[in-house]
């Protein structure tokens, strides 16, 4: 046994010897390899210079998007915020929202889908961010109606207590409102986990199906979306708001400031401005589809 | 008037100073337009034509520790009138704000650093005028700040950063309205060091002086930000120092705005070949330093072409450490692995002792 | 000086005569130095790493953690000055003062005394390292035959003497860097900080590797050796690394009759499986074979 032992601690020793022989080659001689290559570098991009149109082309993939968004810490003494640091933007957020692992939807749409409408596309993923897509997009007619609303959480997608509380600011929740269907008498998630199953075996063989295949499968996707989701007033109204506030954990000063003469008035207001496409928010002017869908 | 009527008066009156007074020390926020209404949902953005996020949300608390709470939305925001709004120009920070500047009376601007900045070598426009190669490159104020947040100083206890409820306590003494005390302690003691740690600072300016392209195109031919970090003073400044000099503090002469920063060309510039000299020998910094200690070089890099004295100097170092210790290391394996198998040996020669 | 016991014999077991208490003192007082210091530099060296800020935290971060390395530093360099005193003066009065009396001093005589003191390095310990390796590789059974300080041990001493005068002085450079560049181009600091930190660098990784396997983790010695506390090796450990020393010591001090065998690869496992047994047999040992 003890021979055994020392077997073993030999052995882990070796492995330890030639980690460390891999951490002192990285902190010499690489360094020598590296000082090289990024001399290199530095020489490569004086020739790029040369060619000015190539620095002043089209954004790349990397710069537009890899690089766009970087974490800042901000050393204020008495606490330190962090904080996404948006180029160009100034305020700052203080607020992480948790990736949204529950909806299949944004697989594609993204996670600020809308920007169609010009006026409404804020205001729209603004609610995006705490109301699932089902809940607008779908209109449950006749006996798949239920008029059952839950939260779900975003990090883990099961369904979860209400994150209005005491303490939590307004719309900042890591959870989302999904509506529930009626499925032969039972009650079921609108994002059942068929939905999602084929949404994502759709995604991952995306690349490998025909144009038609693609079709077919989205038409079979999209097929419980509504052609007119539901609008502002729907809920924000007094006698028979779409949305179960209370049994949402909303308390009555909330419910009150959601059909507010404030909030009304401007709904009333966008209404008055752009009545046409107010009642068909989900078209655009030139009648294409929603973004990701193409 | 009625005696009821004078006593409910009196009694509401009553009311309306004790909400006043206790009246939380955020209720200065500048939100009249109410438009926290709306922007105060994290979600209000959307993604425009360039694939830029337009994040339209507005943290309150966060807004009120910003130097600008003070300031009304529509102070920057102007073109933003009506509900629904059009679309929203992009804020100009030299026009004048609502804020009456104490010591002229006049309207707030910050024109001024503008004029700082033209004459910097962060100007687009050279000194006739004229656009330098690449101008979009050149900062303008949002690519160096963003809101600048409070950063308070508590001077009576050493442990307690931020306000100290004491020193509240003494400027209500005079003082009476809390949103004053607190807007006021706040600036002042911000405003006694910089709004950023040198760490923040650094990283401000490493967005573009440690961007290996844009460097390139101007000439410049260091990355400034990362060879500081390799100095003492950039470490201790990763390490959250704040009494270290960061890139400002040497960039610019003491006492001059650090938005008429000069290049080291500018026989003015803090750096030039005839200022150098001084930088280290601050009053508050090594003020025994001759001019000689100021040929430190501050942004020296392992690079051949910086200079290949400093270059052979580290790689003999690492040849010497790398040659030592790899050997070493092999021989530390190897003994293992002879251990591993004691009585193994490939040519049996001798075996006298059996 | 009292006379020192070379070979101690405690129940039954021999332990032989390494360091003097002055030595152990000194080496503890170096290790605990050394150990501050590169805790305390090495976040400095390695500050973009994670682990950097927490250890820095732990001594007082920057506010802290440069004075505490300051003044490990300053104990350290006056070791240093003294470790210089102490070994002038042993080699003084122990050699050179009875070089002087019965024979005189030239200065052939001098040099030639100088390289005999036995932690400089000679030409055995490049046989001894060719032997090392044919050891290594299999091809013989028997280890190098070391003397009273192998070529590990020598490079163990001269490593740190090296390093303590290049990290001394390129430290003392960069702190009094005032008064250093009152003479010195400014440049120095530049390369003091490049000598300083790799050279300590290299120090660092040599002593907790290289050093600690050899007196600490290899399967020998492991959990510790504990010549550095007590001053004295066991004599498995002695046959193991300091064969021809020990050999010599054995005869110089009478013990003749009981010189164990060379180690023999794994051999001195007949020393270890059977430790109660050895102590008995151990005289008659060489009289079996």
């Amino acid at each position: 046994m003890k021979t055994f032992l020392s077997k073993i601690y030999i052995i882990g020793f070796m492995v330890l010897t030639l980690g460390f022989m891999a951490l002192i080659w990285k902190v010499t001689f690489h360094q020598i390899i590296v000082e090289y290559q990024n001399r290199k570098k530095s020489e490569q991009i004086t020739d790029m210079r040369k060619e000015k149109e190539r620095l002043s082309a089209d954004p790349t993939f990397q710069s537009a998007i890899m690089e766009g968004e970087e974490r800042v810490k901000h050393y204020l003494g008495y606490r330190v915020l962090e904080d996404t640091r948006i180029e160009g933007h100034f305020h700052h957020i203080d607020f992480n929202v948790i990736p949204d692992k529950g909806s299949y939807c944004i697989t594609c749409h993204g996670d600020i889908p809308h920007d169609k409408s010009k006026e409404l596309r804020a205001f729209a993923n603004m609610h995006a961010s705490f109301i699932a897509c089902q809940t607008c997009h779908i209109r449950l007619e006749g006996e798949k109606r239920t008029g059952v609303f839950k939260w779900y959480a975003r990090g883990t997608g099961e369904i979860t207590d209400s994150p209005v509380k005491e303490g939590v600011l307004p719309g900042r929740y890591q959870a989302k409102i999904i509506p529930f269907e009626n499925e032969n008498g039972r009650l079921q998630r609108m994002d059942n986990p068929e939905r999602m199953l084929f949404a994502a075996e759709f995604k991952k063989k995306e690349p490998e199906l025909s144009e038609l295949q693609k079709t077919k499968a989205r038409k079979i996707i999209h097929n419980i979306v509504s052609k007119q989701p539901h609008i502002c007033e729907d809920c924000h109204q007094q006698q028979a708001p779409i949305l179960p506030f209370k049994e949402l954990g909303y308390p009555e000063k909330r419910v009150n400031a959601f059909i507010s003469t404030e909030v009304i008035g401007m709904i009333k207001n966008y209404t008055k401005f752009y009545m046409p496409r107010m009642l068909h928010p989900g078209q655009a002017d030139d009648g294409s589809t929603p973004s990701g869908d193409k | 008037m009625p005696k009821a009527a004078c006593r409910f008066l009196v009694t509401l009156w009553g009311f309306i100073c004790l909400f006043l007074i206790c009246a939380p020390s955020v209720s200065f926020c500048a939100d009249i337009g109410n438009c926290l209404l709306c922007h105060k949902y994290p979600g209000l953005s959307r993604v425009d034509e360039n694939g830029k996020l337009r994040l339209l949300y507005i943290n309150e608390a966060i807004f009120n520790t910003s130097m600008h709470a003070k300031v009304k939305c529509e102070g920057c925001h102007p073109d933003i009138q009506k509900i629904p709004h059009d679309p929203a120009k992009k804020v100009d920070c030299l026009i004048q704000c609502h804020i009456v500047e104490p010591s002229s009376e006049q309207k707030f601007s910050h024109k001024d650093v503008a004029e700082f900045l033209k004459k910097s070598v962060h100007s687009p426009l050279d000194a006739d005028g004229k656009p330098k190669p690449f101008p979009e490159d050149f900062p303008d104020c949002k690519k160096c700040h963003d809101n600048p947040l409070y950063r308070p100083m508590s001077f009576n206890k050493m442990m307690l950063p931020g306000i100290s409820v004491t020193a509240l306590g003494r400027c209500r003494v005079c003082h009476k309205k809390d949103d004053f005390i607190y807007q006021f302690y706040n600036h002042v003691t911000t405003r006694l060091r910089r709004s950023r740690n040198p760490k923040n600072i650094a990283e401000s300016c490493a967005r573009c002086h440690d961007n290996p392209i844009l460097m390139k195109r101007h000439n410049l031919s260091t990355k400034a930000v990362y060879s500081y970090g390799e100095s003492f003073h950039g470490k201790a400044a990763t390490f959250l120092d704040e009494r270290i000099p960061d890139c400002l503090d040497c960039h610019v002469n003491p006492g001059e705005s650090v938005h008429q920063m000069l290049g080291y060309k500018n026989p003015q510039s803090a750096v030039s070949a005839q200022n150098k000299g001084r930088i280290c020998a601050n009053a508050e910094c090594h003020p025994s330093a001759t001019p000689k200690m100021a040929e430190y070089k501050v942004h020296a890099e392992f690079n051949l072409n910086q200079s290949p004295v400093r270059y052979y100097f580290t790689v003999f170092f690492i040849a010497l450490t790398g040659g030592t210790l790899l050997p070493l290391m092999g021989i530390i394996f190897l003994d293992c692995l002879r251990r591993l198998f004691p009585n193994t040996v490939l040519i049996q020669r001798k075996k006298k002792h059996e | 000086m009292n006379k020192t016991t070379i070979i101690m014999v405690k129940n039954g077991k021999k332990f032989f005569f390494r360091f003097s208490v002055n030595q152990r003192i000194q080496h503890l007082i170096l290790a605990t130095c050394v150990v501050v210091l590169v805790l305390t530099g090495m976040p400095l060296k390695f500050h973009y790493t994670f682990w950097a800020q927490y250890l820095y935290a732990l001594f007082g971060g920057i506010h802290m953690a440069p004075i505490i390395h300051r003044m490990a530093g300053i104990v350290l360099i006056l070791l240093f000055v003294y470790h210089i005193i102490y070994l002038i003066r042993t080699i003084w009065r122990g050699q050179i003062v009875p070089l002087k009396q019965k024979e005189g001093l030239s200065i052939v005589r001098l040099i030639r005394l100088l390289l005999d003191q036995p932690l400089m390095p000679n030409f055995k310990d490049l046989k001894d390292i060719f032997d090392l390796f044919k050891y290594l590789l299999f091809l013989t059974s028997e280890r190098p035959q070391g003397a009273q300080f192998t070529w590990k041990e020598k490079f163990d001493y001269w490593a740190p003497f090296w390093g303590i005068v290049i990290i001394g002085a390129s430290g003392a450079i960069m702190w009094g860097k005032e008064i250093a560049t009152q003479w010195l181009p400014g440049e120095v600091i530049n390369f003091a900080l490049i000598a300083h930190s790799d050279e300590a660098l290299l120090a660092a990784l040599f002593l907790f590797i290289w050093h600690w396997y050899n007196v600490h983790f290899s399967t020998s010695v492991f959990p510790m050796g504990t010549a550095f506390l007590t001053g004295y090796l066991s004599e498995e450990l002695m046959i193991e690394e300091h064969y021809e020393y020990y050999i010599e010591v054995m005869k110089q001090e009478g013990f003749e009759n009981e010189i164990l065998p060379p180690h023999q690869g794994g051999g001195n496992d007949n020393i270890k499986k059977k430790p109660m047994e050895e102590i008995h047999s151990a005289s008659e040992l060489p009289r079996i074979l």
